[in-house]
Order: C-alpha cells, then structure tokens, then sequence
C-alpha cells in the first residue's frame, strides 16, 4: 500500500493558470453553505420519508376511490403538514427498521441521489478548465485524486486527508473530519447505536464516488465503494467535532482498467 | 394594526421606529451577515436540489400533488432549523408588522442564505398578505420542466416549506405557497405569504 498526499499542485509553470482558475472560482455565483449542508443532509430523513409514504400509499390503494375527493386547497398550507414527521424521528425510525429491504430501499434512494450529483458535478468541474485536471488515459490514479482534491473541495470545502492504494483498483479514501456529521454531537457511552444512526449519512458521498467514476468511464457494477467509521490517527481535532473520521473502500473490479 | 407581531424574541426591543430607516439597516445587515458567510458554488447547489427533485419524481411516479407536498414538508424541517442560525447570525430585533417582517426575509433571510433580494410586492389591503417576486432562482437556473411538470409541479416548493417552518418558529402562522412560476412559462417567478394569525408568544426555548 503507497501513501499519497492529494494536496500537492503541479510544477511553478502551473501558477498563473491556477490563479485565473482562482478568480474564475470567485466569480461563480454562490449561496450559503449552510443552506447546502442542511439540504444534503435531509436527503437521509426525506428518503425515509418518502418510503413511509408508498408504504402507506401502497395500503390504501385497496381501500382508495374515496380520498379522491380531498379538496386542491392551493393556499392552505397547512393541509400539506397534516402528516409530517420530524427529521429526527425519521432517521431514527430508519434505525429500528427490522425490514432490511426497507432500509435498502431508503439507502438505495440516498446512494442515488449522491450518485446524480456525482455525475452531474464532475462535468461541471471538467468544463471549467481546472489546470488540475489532466486524465492521461482515464489514468484510475488520477480520477481518484480528482476525487480526492476537487470533488470534494467543491462540495465539503476540504479535501480528503489520506488516499492509499495497492495499485490494483484497491483503494481507500480517508476522511478524518467529514463536514455534514461535524457537528453531530455524540455521547461517548451510547457510540455504538449512535454511530449507527450516522451510517445512513456516508451513503450520500458513497453514491457522489460512484457518480464521480460513472461519469469518467467506471459503471457503477464495476466499482465496489463502502464506508466505514474509523479512528482518526491523531487527536488534534477539537473534541466538539465528531468522534470518528471515515474510510471510503473503493474496489474497481473490472480486469482490462488498471 | 393593534396587536404586535414578533417575529424575534431576542431582548434587543426594537427601537426602530420609522420604515426606512431599518429597511436600510435589513439591508446592511443582510449585506454584512452574507460577506462574511462561508459559500459554496450555487451550479452546485442548483444540481444537488434537482437530483432530489428527479429521484422524487421517480419514486412518486410523476405524482406531482405527493412531489409538491414531499418538498414542502422537506423544507419545513429545515427551515425550523434554519431559523435558529439566522437569528444568531443576524441579530434581528423583533419585526413590528408584516412589512417588516417581509423586508426582512427579502433583504436578510434571502441574502444571506441564497445571496439573493425577492422584491416585496401586491399587499393586501389588510397588510397581512404579500408576494416575494423572484427573479433570480439559485434553486431553478437552467432548469426546464417537462410538459406535464410544467402543468403541475411547484419545482422550488421547498422554499415555501422553508419559509412556513422558519416564520412558525417566530410565531407567525402563515400560509407560504407560489403563485406563479418562470418553469411554468408564467411571466414571474411570485411566492405568496399570508398571515393566518399571531401566534402566542411563548417562551422561547433555552431562555428563561
């Protein structure tokens, strides 16, 4: 297994091209981070969400015909409330599923929704004639330091802290502070369940991976990428940040890709 | 108006009297909050939201009434949750009426979450109905709906949901739904408030 530091930028010739690349990043149009964060975040519950209502929907449909009849109330919006559920219980309720095809549907829906905007943003990162990005070949190294670095400074505003492969379409992807759980508070003593309540939340870069590689020539039935929680190798992460970093297991499985 | 509408419980009491005074002062802050904001690229935030509107349109079938519901609801858990952070970043005294209230999403909440300022237009004769007229839509850019989307579809009802969510948590029931959409091939892109009525002001949580 080599190490690879992602940071590192090209050679001195590269400086002016990646100061235009700067500026033309600053005048792209933008909105608040936080906004980002909490939509991505309530992927999680609105994939629950959306499950619970075709399950239900899916039981009525035997006794229907009746609630044709509801009224289009345009205005009244809080007709549109009448069966909302509460983020937190939602995500909760996905924990105490006993029905695994349930929580595969949910997850499933969380991976998908990651995996169009992978697809959807490395075309955009392509066409904005980053200098960074050069793929010799469609070189597997080189889309997963594109990963690495640009994927995921566009959309955590940091790059992955460690990448290690065997050179053999193996590889891990580590990062030790992932933004979205941040600030997910976790009490030391219930960490197992906790942890588990905060799985659901890697499906969403798991599918922007996929995305990412489906887009530069990997379909999705030749890569294998999994996440796990790990220990972050040093302490120097301020204890109100979350407990644990994250390891992305990348496996390409086609034989003809180096 | 006789009855005051808070839509901050924070201890500054306004001492802002005349309109546009604050308006100006909405403005400032919506300005100064937003600068010093982290950001992300809004191409990034537009396509992360259409991938969550095409995956709803998957799984309800093109059912647009559920996908126009299932938005609004998802904006509503964040935008109870959004209030907080816009209150503490803001700093916000309470709002006296609903024209104040109505500067401050347009000049603050807009600005500072989407960088961008709705105009504030077609009040009600009673001042407690207004329309946000959005022009520029960081949530629609270079969106094109189907045609039967486009009969149907409310594609940023999410907003709504945000904006029902938020105004709720600083005691304001009200009605939050579009009126008209550019996606629809309307002439404008118009979101209407309505004040249903004030709710009681109670303690907030966390302060005593």
């Amino acid at each position: 297994m080599n190490g690879y530091t992602v940071g590192e930028n090209g050679t001195n010739s590269g400086m002016t091209e990646q100061h235009q690349f700067q500026l033309f990043e600053e005048s792209l149009r933008k909105v608040n981070k936080l906004v980002f964060q909490m939509l991505i975040n309530e992927i999680i519950p609105l994939s629950m969400s959306v499950e619970r209502k075709l399950e239900k929907s899916n039981d009525e449909e035997v006794s229907s015909n009746m609630s044709k009849l509801d009224v289009n109330e345009d205005s009244n919006t809080t007709n549109l409330l009448k069966d909302i559920v509460p983020s937190n219980q939602l995500i909760h309720d996905l924990l105490d599923t006993k029905d695994e095809d349930k929580y595969n549907k949910v997850i499933d829906r969380v991976r998908n929704i990651g995996f169009q905007v992978g697809n959807k943003l490395s075309e955009l990162l392509i066409f904005t004639n980053n200098p960074n990005l050069q793929f010799k070949d469609m070189d597997i190294l080189l889309i997963m330091k594109f990963v690495c670095r640009d994927v995921w400074k566009q959309l955590y505003g940091k790059q992955i802290d460690n990448l290690k492969t065997n050179h053999r379409g193996t590889f891990y992807l580590f990062d030790y502070d992932y933004p979205p759980i941040r600030e997910f508070c976790i009490e030391e003593n219930a960490l197992k369940k906790e942890l588990k309540l905060v799985e659901p939340f890697l499906e969403f870069p798991v599918g922007i991976i996929k995305g990412v590689l489906a887009s530069l020539g990997y379909p999705p039935e030749q890569v294998i990428c999994l996440a796990t929680f790990v220990d972050r190798p040093n302490n120097d992460i301020p204890d109100t940040s979350f407990a644990k970093g994250i390891s992305f297991h990348i496996q390409i499985t086609t034989q003809n890709n180096q | 108006m006789s009855r005051q509408q808070s839509i901050n419980s924070s201890q500054t009491a306004a001492s802002a009297t005349a309109q546009s005074p604050l308006s100006r002062s909405f403005k400032a802050t919506g300005e100064d909050v937003w600068k010093r904001t982290e950001k992300i690229n809004a191409e990034l935030f537009t396509l992360t939201y259409g991938a969550i509107v095409s995956q709803l349109c998957t799984d309800y079938g093109r059912d647009f009434t559920k996908i126009n519901e299932q938005l609004f609801q998802m904006g509503y858990s964040i935008g109870v949750r959004l209030i907080e952070d816009f209150l503490a970043r803001t700093a916000l005294p309470r709002c006296q009426d609903m024209q104040e209230t109505s500067e401050a999403l347009s000049k603050c909440a807009f600005k500072v979450f989407l960088n961008i300022t709705p105009r504030v237009t077609n009040w009600s004769s009673t001042k407690d109905t207004f329309s946000l007229i959005i022009d520029e839509n960081p949530l629609s850019d270079f969106v094109e709906l189907p045609m039967d989307a486009m009969e149907q579809l409310w594609y940023s009802n999410v907003l709504c949901g945000v904006l029902k969510g938020a105004l709720e948590m600083v005691q304001l029931d009200c009605d939050v739904f579009f009126v008209s959409d550019i996606l629809r091939g309307d002439q404008q892109t118009e979101l209407r408030v309505k004040l249903n009525k004030v709710l009681k002001d109670e303690i907030p949580i966390g302060e005593d």
